[in-house]
């Protein structure tokens, strides 16, 4: 620099020409010089003079410079130089030449040079569109200008960029340029460029800014990485901090899942140099930013869980239980897994499982205590265990009565030499250390937190105080503490902790109030007119005092409500207890922890209050200072009031009971539902299935009436009501022609005897007149047809049988169907009462079911039909068998008849016989007496005639002989 | 959580049109009648599945008010799709109230304004965009304004495709953000994207772009290296 000065120096004005002068000729070459090279050497000029003469050239050159931009874009060596130029006397960065006294001077310099170049918004439109000049130096200067006037002026500057198009879209091009400078100088660009904008922080995640910072810090070497990597989480941190649309881009871009590996720090104690402490620190912060107790707590709470899933968290509690790691940055990494835990049960559950790699394993949460109870450890380290014990109670009943349960009598002795996280608290609460005392006490009200059942747990705790004497409750030692008058942390710390154990829990209060000492030492302390330095405690006392009223139960007779009332009114005075209790939200301490749940103090001394407990005081203030004010009545109507409320209460806790009971019942139903529908689609396969059945047995039945029909037909003649008994008329029928026949034939063939004796009576009158009668029956056919019927009867009844045993299984699968359906209309009702959809899909349920129902009535109907039909049948049967019998009868008697008939024929056959040897021997005497003989002929082919099958040949042998 | 592709998508159209509920529809599945007015831009996001493909829908909901224009218009060139919004029962004058026709003459400005909505994203955004114009509230057809009709010719006749939804009731909501993926994925099939460019609005999905990256990367690396000694 000092040899370009002297040249230009030199070269452009002597030495006799002061600096005014000079700056003043070179401006005038720049404006009105033809000659690139000679506007080019007088900017050169300028720039060298720049540094030095900072408020000359600004003033003078400033609007040279900006007409130089506009013109000589053509060539970048000149613009380079004026942007240099226009850098240095906007720029307070580099002051190694100004004194330290003078710096706010410059800073004023570098703010009125930013307003008058930003006055022409086009300019800076003008050194944006001059970034898109890809040589270097343009860009670099057009960089560090833009960058500076962005430090200068950052809203006015940010909004011209806002409203330039596509300005910060080319800004952002600056973070893919291959030159390691620009691209680094370009991070800082966009620091200041997002500051405090959320409209630009928007729009530069939008052109994938995550992405890029990731891949620089990647690239880098993470935590490893130079300050380009701190200047990248600077500028992360920009972007995401109080930007919820960012942290969801940030979130639903899976990028968190990329800030695992930073945290991947080796055991190794080598490297733990400035930058890659400041490095983690900043990363650290980062995951804080999207976790935060600020965030809506819908997407904290998604965060959290993605912490959870990527394995962040895991991460974090190595580096927690790791050695060698620096204090400031195992502090930041407590508090940091404090906000990634905090109301999250899962990862809640996660860190109460975590070991310290000691020997024998201990819980990290009691290696942590270990910390908050040792007065050697760093304070801000101690508070940092505070508030990740804190951030593990926050919401998490289980771990509360995880914490509770090691301080109870039934845990305590079986685990012997380790030390459990109840015994450390207890230890602290009654240390020497006031720190302890107020950490363990805050720490202890955190396990109570909104947890009834924790504070009576809490109560059974005793403790033994020294060999030989009887052991002290809990509540009794806190109190005993309290009354010593111990460091006001120590006091302060207990009486929150009373008051978080006291509010809402009548129990705990009666416990406080048994103890006679108490209510006298209270009272006293309130009344004492004490210094400034224990209005605090005076005020905590009268809220405890306020407490054991508002919550009593008026179970012990000495200390009713209305007693306690009195006392203050005759001791203390309501306006006095009014005012003591408005000493602790009117304390200076009090709206600062309000603010935030971390306990982050500034020193030891402001260690007072604990944010949950500010909460406590918001709450009750109000509805103490009532209840004191209140008279008695008032108090009685307002007993009534609560006990309504109460009931109330327990009406709307019984109605959720029911709800939930009913969301069950729900469950259920619908999956009832959901069974009933497949068996519904069951049974109505099965009922079509029957319905074809019946179909079936009907055809069948049909078949047999018709098969029946032809039966009686054939018996007809034979029975009175042919077709009420309608089996077999037909045959008996027949038989009974050919009975009819036979008679017939026999009356012939006794007539032809009777003929034939007439004749014989003639021949014997005369000579000898030959008779024959023959007679046949058809009573072998006739059996044959009975056996036929027989067997068609044997049929029928098998048949018959097949269908009744077919009728009885439809019958009990029609019961069962019954039952089923009976089944389905008993559940069927009971969703219609509990919710409107499960009524509409019961009333379908139910419409099918009664289809169903309708069903099966039908097919019952048909049925009984059927069974009807099958009995009218079964009567038909017994009334054809025993016509049949009647009809076996006859037969017999016919047979008998024809036997008879036989005998008779056979009787007569033999008298034939012997008439036709008479005959015969007649003729041969009247052949002998020659008289010639013709009838022979006649009666021998009338004898074949009549002759049946049976007699043939009897006929022919008699014929032969 | 894997996804082959990701677009970027903005919504734009006038103040009150549903432009937030439709994304609060298509995101959270469920329907806000008050809404605040967009202030700036909001982010959502939403996984859907095209051809089978998981593609992660990153959508940018605009404020519609013209004091945010200059902000809105950054969000034009870096996205792969953009649904302009008008409201069908709008009555106001300063959305799309009649769209073609005669009365063209007389709402002259109206028109002009819609066209100008458009001629902001062409001139703004890469010349690929797909834009999808919606009439959205289809809800409320008896205070309807717009006919479907007319939608669907100036539609037409810019080259966009139509739909018709309803935040409220989320008709066509699915439809309507899918749909445009669906153009987005057909011309990245075709060819027309150039996908290795994240400027359009379009990445590749984690799993095909891990070579790119590395091999970018790499490349980045060296020229640096010349750059700066």
């Amino acid at each position: 620099m000092n040899f370009l000065r002297g040249v230009m120096g030199g070269q452009s004005a002597g030495p006799q020409h002061t600096e005014a002068e000079t700056i003043q000729k070179l401006c005038d070459r720049v404006a009105s010089s033809t000659l690139l090279d000679d506007r080019r050497n007088a900017v050169r000029a300028l720039k060298s003079l720049s540094k030095k003469y900072r408020l000359e050239v600004g003033i003078q050159a400033m609007e040279h410079l900006i007409h130089v931009l506009q013109t000589d874009r053509s060539d970048s060596e000149i613009i380079g130089y004026a942007l240099d130029t226009l850098y240095n006397i906007i720029s307070n960065d580099e002051e190694e030449e100004v004194e330290e006294n003078s710096t706010r001077q410059s800073e004023d310099l570098g703010s009125q040079f930013t307003e008058i170049f930003i006055k022409q918004q086009e300019n800076v439109t003008l050194l944006l569109s001059l970034l898109e000049e890809f040589d270097f130096h343009v860009r670099w200067p057009g960089v560090k200008l833009l960058t500076s006037l962005l430090k200068q002026l950052g809203p006015q500057v940010q909004q011209i960029i806002l409203v330039s198009p596509m300005g910060v879209s080319r800004l952002m091009d600056l973070l893919a340029d291959s030159r390691e400078v620009i691209r680094n100088d370009g991070v800082l660009l966009l620091q200041a460029l997002t500051r405090s904008n959320g409209a630009i922080q928007k729009i530069v995640a939008f052109e994938n800014a995550f992405e890029r910072l990731l891949d620089i810090i990647t690239e880098e070497g993470n935590s490893d990485g130079g300050i380009v990597v701190e200047d990248c989480l600077i500028l992360l941190q920009n972007l995401l901090k109080n930007n919820n649309s960012n942290q969801n881009f940030f979130k639903e871009g899976s990028y968190i899942q990329r800030m695992k590996p930073w945290f991947e720090v080796g055991d190794e104690n080598s490297g733990w140099s400035a930058q890659k402490v400041t490095n983690l620190h900043l990363m650290l912060q980062l995951v804080r930013v999207l976790v935060s107790p600020n965030n809506p707590p819908g997407a904290t709470s998604s965060c959290q869980k993605a912490m959870f899933q990527c394995g962040l968290l895991q991460q974090l509690c190595t580096i927690l239980m790791a050695t060698g790691v620096p204090a400031d940055i195992l502090t930041e990494t407590i508090n940091t897994v404090s906000e990634v835990i905090r109301g999250c049960q899962v990862n809640q559950d996660y860190f109460a499982s975590v070991n310290a790699p000691s020997n024998p394993p201990r819980p990290a949460i009691v290696v942590l205590l270990m910390s908050m109870v040792n007065e050697r450890q760093p304070f801000v380290l101690r508070c940092a265990v505070l508030y990740c014990f804190q951030c593990f109670l926050y919401k998490n009943q289980k771990g509360q009565g995880e914490i509770v349960s090691t301080l109870l009598p039934s845990t305590i002795d079986a685990t012997g030499n380790t030390v459990s996280a109840g015994q450390l608290l207890c230890g602290g609460l009654f240390s020497t250390d006031s720190l302890s005392n107020w950490c363990a006490a805050v720490a202890l009200a955190h396990a109570l937190q909104e947890n009834a059942t924790q504070k009576e747990q809490l109560l059974r705790v005793q403790l033994a105080t020294s060999i030989g004497n009887p052991p002290v409750s809990l509540l009794q030692q806190c109190t005993n503490i309290l009354s010593q008058g111990s460091k006001i942390q120590t006091r302060v710390g207990l009486l929150m902790l009373l008051c978080t154990w006291l509010s809402n829990c009548p129990i705990a209060v009666t416990h406080f109030l048994h103890n006679s000492a108490n209510v006298p030492f209270l009272t006293g302390q309130i009344a004492e007119n004490l210094g400034e330095e224990e209005q605090l405690v005076q005020g905590l006392c009268a809220l405890l005092l306020g407490i054991s009223i508002y919550f009593n139960d008026n179970s012990l007779e000495t200390y009713m409500k209305e007693k306690l009332k009195q006392l203050i009114e005759k001791r203390i005075g309501k306006e006095n207890f009014i005012e003591k209790l408005g000493f602790i939200s009117k304390h200076e301490l009090y709206s600062r922890a309000s603010q935030k749940p971390q306990p982050n103090f500034p020193s030891p001394e402001y260690m007072i209050f604990d944010h949950e407990f500010t909460k406590l005081v918001k709450e009750l203030e109000g509805v103490i200072t009532k209840a004191i004010y209140k008279s008695s009545e008032e108090d009685k109507k307002e007993e009534e009031v609560k006990k309504t409320l109460e009931q109330h209460d327990s009406i709307v806790t019984h109605y959720k009971n029911m709800i939930r009971e009913q969301d069950l019942q729900l469950e259920e139903l619908k999956q009832q539902i959901s069974t009933l529908k497949c068996q519904n689609e069951q049974l109505q396969t099965a009922v079509t299935q029957q319905v074809s059945q019946i179909q079936q047995h009907k055809d069948q039945y049909n078949l047999l009436k018709v098969q029946l029909g032809k039966d009686s037909q054939h018996q007809g003649p034979y029975t009175d009501g042919a077709q009420m008994n309608g089996v077999q008329p037909e045959e008996i029928s027949r038989l009974r022609e050919e009975i009819e026949e036979l008679k017939s034939n026999r009356e012939l063939l006794q007539s032809q005897l009777a003929e034939k004796d007439s004749l014989i009576e003639n021949l014997k009158s005369s000579q000898l007149s030959p008779g024959t009668n023959e007679q046949s029956s058809a009573t072998a056919g006739d059996s044959e047809q009975i056996a036929e019927l027989k067997q068609e009867l044997a049929t029928l009844k098998s048949q018959l049988n097949s269908q009744s045993v077919e009728i009885t299984k439809l019958q009990t699968e029609k019961q069962e169907l019954l039952q089923k359906t009976e089944a389905f209309a008993k559940s069927a009702p009971v969703p219609g009462e509990s919710e409107t959809v499960i009524a509409t899909k019961t009333t379908d349920v139910e419409g099918r079911l009664s289809a169903l129902l309708q069903e099966t009535k039908e097919l019952k109907n048909e049925i009984k039909a059927l069974s009807e039909e099958r009995t009218a049948i079964k009567e038909q049967l017994d009334s054809s068998n025993s016509t049949i019998a009647i009809l076996q009868n006859e037969k017999n008697k016919l047979e008998v008849d024809i036997t008879d008939s036989k005998k008779e024929q056979d009787d007569l056959l033999v008298l034939l016989a012997d008439q036709d040897q008479k005959i015969f021997s007649l003729k041969n005497k009247l052949k002998e007496l020659g008289h010639p003989v013709e009838e022979e002929d006649e009666l021998e082919s009338g004898d074949q005639d009549d002759e049946d099958d049976e007699d043939e040949d009897d006929g022919k042998e008699q014929g032969h002989i | 959580m894997a996804y082959a592709y990701l677009f970027k998508y903005i919504i734009i159209g006038d103040t009150g049109v549903g432009k937030s509920c439709l994304l609060l529809q298509f995101t959270d599945k469920r329907f806000q009648p008050v809404h605040d007015l967009t202030i700036g831009v909001e982010f959502g996001a939403r996984m859907i599945t095209i051809d089978g493909k998981q593609i992660k829908l990153q959508i940018w909901d605009t404020a519609g008010q013209e004091s945010f224009r200059s902000i809105t218009r950054s969000y034009y060139r870096g996205a792969a799709g953009a649904l302009l919004v008008y409201d069908i029962t709008s009555t106001r004058e300063n959305t799309l109230k009649i769209v073609i026709g005669l009365s063209l003459m007389f709402r002259r400005d109206t028109f002009n304004h819609l066209t100008t909505w458009l001629e902001d994203a062409r001139q703004h955004s890469n010349s690929n965009m797909v834009i999808m114009l919606i009439g959205n509230k289809s809800d409320l057809e008896s205070r309807r304004e717009v006919k479907k009709e007319e939608g669907e010719a100036f539609a037409r006749e810019h080259g966009l495709i139509f739909m018709e939804t309803s935040a409220k009731t989320a008709s066509n909501v699915e439809e309507a953000f899918i749909n445009t993926a669906k153009e987005i994925y057909e011309k990245i099939q075709e060819g027309v994207f150039d996908i290795n460019n994240e400027a359009n609005g379009i990445k590749i999905g984690p799993q095909h772009a891990a070579t790119n990256a590395t091999h970018a990367g790499s490349q980045g690396g060296q020229q640096a290296g010349g750059g700066c000694c």
